[in-house]
């Protein structure tokens, strides 16, 4: 049971080291970066409590809001989803994450208090 | 047609039937005495003489020595002035037997004065001072004159004094357009609450238009134009005022109270009852006294009682029964239709002249009567009822020889009918308490004795329920009862009987306190809102560098993949895109460090589009090179 699942992990790596191309492991990388960074902020508001909450809601809904932009930006990057985005290039895609990211982080940045 | 008529009969009771004011404000006979008393002050110059004689005169009273008032009028006078003249010449008509010496100099001086180019208050004296002193005058000159002023000081006092000229005017002249003025003056007087009017100019001016108003109505022999209300709220304003600040003011209050008590058109009633409107036995005749505004009676006037009826039961206890005048008092036998006792609402109307203002009057009267006890049983009721109760009679206002004893298995009743002592009606008085207390504590405990549906008055009880009151002290109560009302002349504190109460001795506190109602109270500490606790500064610091190591295996991640910056064009727009997105990440600390979202979404107005800007053209280049 346990050999068929470090087989596939294995097989999924190894199938992603290969095809995916180098632009979109740039962003994957970014990804976890952002999930990291989410993932030690949770942390903290368990082990130590919610005090500051606002802090902690902006800090974590910045992380979430970063790391679902970069989502879209990698589906509508990848050249696999070229005929569902025809008419947005790769710049577009860009052009758009940066603008939601600056709405974000107005957002946030009001919020944090 | 025929709908039009019943239309205005159908308006015409409507407006009838709306309640007519009374005067709330008026002069008793101390206000009057002390009028008089600030006008007989002794004069100093001839002003205050004028004042003083002509407004006494006014009152209908007489200076006691009228030549030395002459003699001080005649050396006071300054010929060559009108102001003067005007003072001496009225001062000196109202003192019977003065005479002022007039030249030819001092006459043509006053018609002189008689002109447009004088004031109103000029044209005023003049005139006044002409007649007074019995010399000719053009009225159809003073009419223009006045006219003009009129038009050119708009003011209230001008068209006052113009009015008050007038009245010296010969009839013939034309004085339809100046009495036109009352009317415009009437309806600039200011409506206080629907209970006073008055100018805003103050009381002196009101006096004064209604003693002028009034003199040139009588003059023309034709009714101003004032409402009967508006003549009430004048007499409201004009007597409000009990003291007054100076001569001048009481001089006028004066004249128009002479006026509004002698005048061809309204004379307003003043009706109140002497002492307090309350009838009883001892005092069966209801008292009013019926006077003008001066508190002189009138003796013209009949009263009539249109209705009296009972406040509570609404029932018509008198209907057109009239008052018979004695000693300059109206008085009524109200007993003698034998009233219940309580409150009464008269209605009455006082006729005999047409010129009465005001004169349907709604009164309140008390009737009170005498109370008595009848049939005061007291006993002690067995609980289980298994003895029957033993019931002692206690005459009024005598006690009880034996005192009563209950326990808690006992029960001590009372019971009472209060009755009009004359006609033997029952009563229902608003204070009926039983007290209980102990002379040995000083401790009291009140209840309240309530009347069943047959008016008969109930008290119980029960020891063992009660004992809270009483706090379980046993002992030696003595029993008052307590009875009160508005209407009652004897009220009752009767102490009918001692009652010795047993409670469980185990429950009566050790030492009785007396109840520490005012004494001060434990001082409240203020708690000031605590801070939050915040965890200390280790833990948020390790954290915080923490959460920032993500940074740097992104980094290493970025270089291992092979992420580089060598395809970075040095583009003009290229670089201002990326100063402007520096900018834009540097605005967003700022904004948490200083500014408000307003100058931010301003700043980022600006930054944002140059961004835009130039990364539009950026990327565009990008896409044309790729």
């Amino acid at each position: 049971m346990s050999n068929s699942v470090i087989s596939v992990i294995s097989r999924f790596l190894e199938e992603y080291a290969s095809s995916t191309p180098n632009k979109l492991k740039v962003i994957d990388a970014y990804l976890l970066y952002i999930m990291m960074t989410g993932a030690l902020q949770f942390l903290y508001c368990l082990l130590v409590g919610t005090f500051p909450f606002n802090s902690f809601l902006s800090g974590f809904i910045s992380c979430v809001g970063s790391f679902i932009l970069a989502v879209c930006l990698r589906i509508q990057i990848n050249p696999q989803n070229k005929g569902e985005f025809l008419s947005i290039s790769p710049e577009r895609a860009f052009a758009d994450f940066l603008f939601a990211h600056t709405v974000l982080h107005l957002v946030v940045i009001n919020f944090i208090g | 047609m025929a709908h039009l008529c019943l239309f205005s009969l159908l308006v015409l009771s409507l407006v009838l039937e709306t309640q007519a004011l009374t005067p709330t404000h008026h002069l008793t006979t101390t206000d009057v005495a002390r009028l008089q008393a600030v006008l007989s002050q002794p004069f100093t110059d001839l002003k205050s003489a004028y004042y003083s004689v002509v407004g006494l005169s006014k009152l209908g009273i007489f200076v006691a020595d009228a030549d030395e008032t002459c003699r001080f009028i005649n050396s006071n006078l300054d010929p060559s002035s009108v102001e003067s003249l005007f003072y001496a010449a009225e001062a000196s008509q109202a003192l019977s037997g003065c005479e002022i010496p007039v030249s030819n100099d001092t006459r043509d001086l006053l018609l002189a004065t008689v002109s447009e180019d004088s004031t109103a208050s000029q044209i005023h004296q003049s005139v006044s001072a002409l007649s007074a002193l019995g010399l000719p005058l053009a009225s159809q000159e003073v009419v223009s004159a006045l006219k003009a002023r009129i038009s050119k000081e708009d003011n209230v006092l001008a068209i006052i004094l113009a009015l008050q000229t007038a009245s010296r005017l010969s009839q013939q002249a034309e004085l339809g357009e100046i009495l036109e003025e009352i009317e415009d003056l009437a309806a600039r007087l200011d409506d206080l609450g629907g209970v006073y009017l008055q100018f805003e100019e103050g009381l002196e001016a009101t006096a004064l238009f209604v003693s002028a108003a009034y003199s040139l109505s009588d003059h023309v022999d034709m009714e101003p134009p004032l409402k009967e209300d508006q003549v009430i709220q004048l007499v409201n304003s004009i007597f409000s005022k009990k003291s007054w600040d100076s001569l001048s003011e009481a001089f006028s209050v004066a004249s128009a109270a002479a006026s509004l008590s002698n005048n061809r058109f309204h004379v307003p009633v003043i009706v109140s009852a002497q002492g307090p409107a309350a009838v009883s036995h001892s005092h069966p005749f209801l008292q009013l006294q019926v006077t003008d505004v001066l508190c002189q009676p009138l003796s013209s006037a009949s009263v009539l009682v249109e209705s009296a009826s009972a406040v509570a039961s609404k029932s018509a206890i008198l209907n057109q029964a009239p008052f018979t005048l004695r000693d300059g008092v109206f008085e009524l036998n109200f007993m003698a239709s034998q009233p219940a006792s309580g409150y009464y609402q008269f209605s009455v109307a006082i006729t005999g002249d047409s010129r009465f203002v005001a004169n349907h009057v709604e009164l309140k009267v008390k009737v009170s009567t005498r109370v008595a006890i009848n049939n005061m049983d007291l006993s002690v009721v067995d609980k289980d009822q298994s003895i029957g109760p033993k019931t002692t009679r206690v005459e009024y206002p005598t006690k009880a020889k034996a005192s009563f004893m209950a326990d808690s298995h006992q029960n001590f009743a009372m019971t009472f009918q209060l009755v009009d002592e004359t006609t033997g009606v029952e009563l229902t008085p608003h204070q009926t308490f039983v007290r209980l207390h102990n002379q040995k504590t000083g401790q009291e405990v009140v209840f309240v004795a309530e009347p069943d549906s047959k008016n008969l008055y109930k008290f119980e009880l029960d020891t063992a329920e009660r004992k809270t009151e009483f706090d379980s002290i046993s002992g030696t109560y003595a029993l008052y009862l307590m009875v009160g009302d508005a209407t009652l002349e004897n009220p009752i504190l009767w102490n009918v009987a001692d009652v010795v109460l047993k409670f469980l001795d185990e429950e009566a506190p050790g030492t009785i306190q007396a109840k520490t109602l005012y004494v001060p109270k434990p001082e409240i500490q203020h708690l000031f809102r605590e801070p939050e606790k915040k965890p200390p500064t280790v833990v948020s610091n390790a954290f915080t560098a923490l959460v920032l190591s993500p940074f740097l295996l992104l980094l290493i991640l970025w270089f291992k993949l092979g992420a580089n910056i060598s395809n970075f064009t040095l583009s003009p727009s290229t670089i201002l895109f990326h100063i402007g997105h520096a900018a834009m990440l540097g605005l967003m600390y700022v904004y948490w460090t200083h500014l408000n979202m307003f100058q931010t979404l301003k700043y980022l107005a600006i930054i944002g589009s140059l961004t835009f800007l130039a990364g539009n053209r950026m990327l565009a280049q990008k896409a044309v090179k790729s």
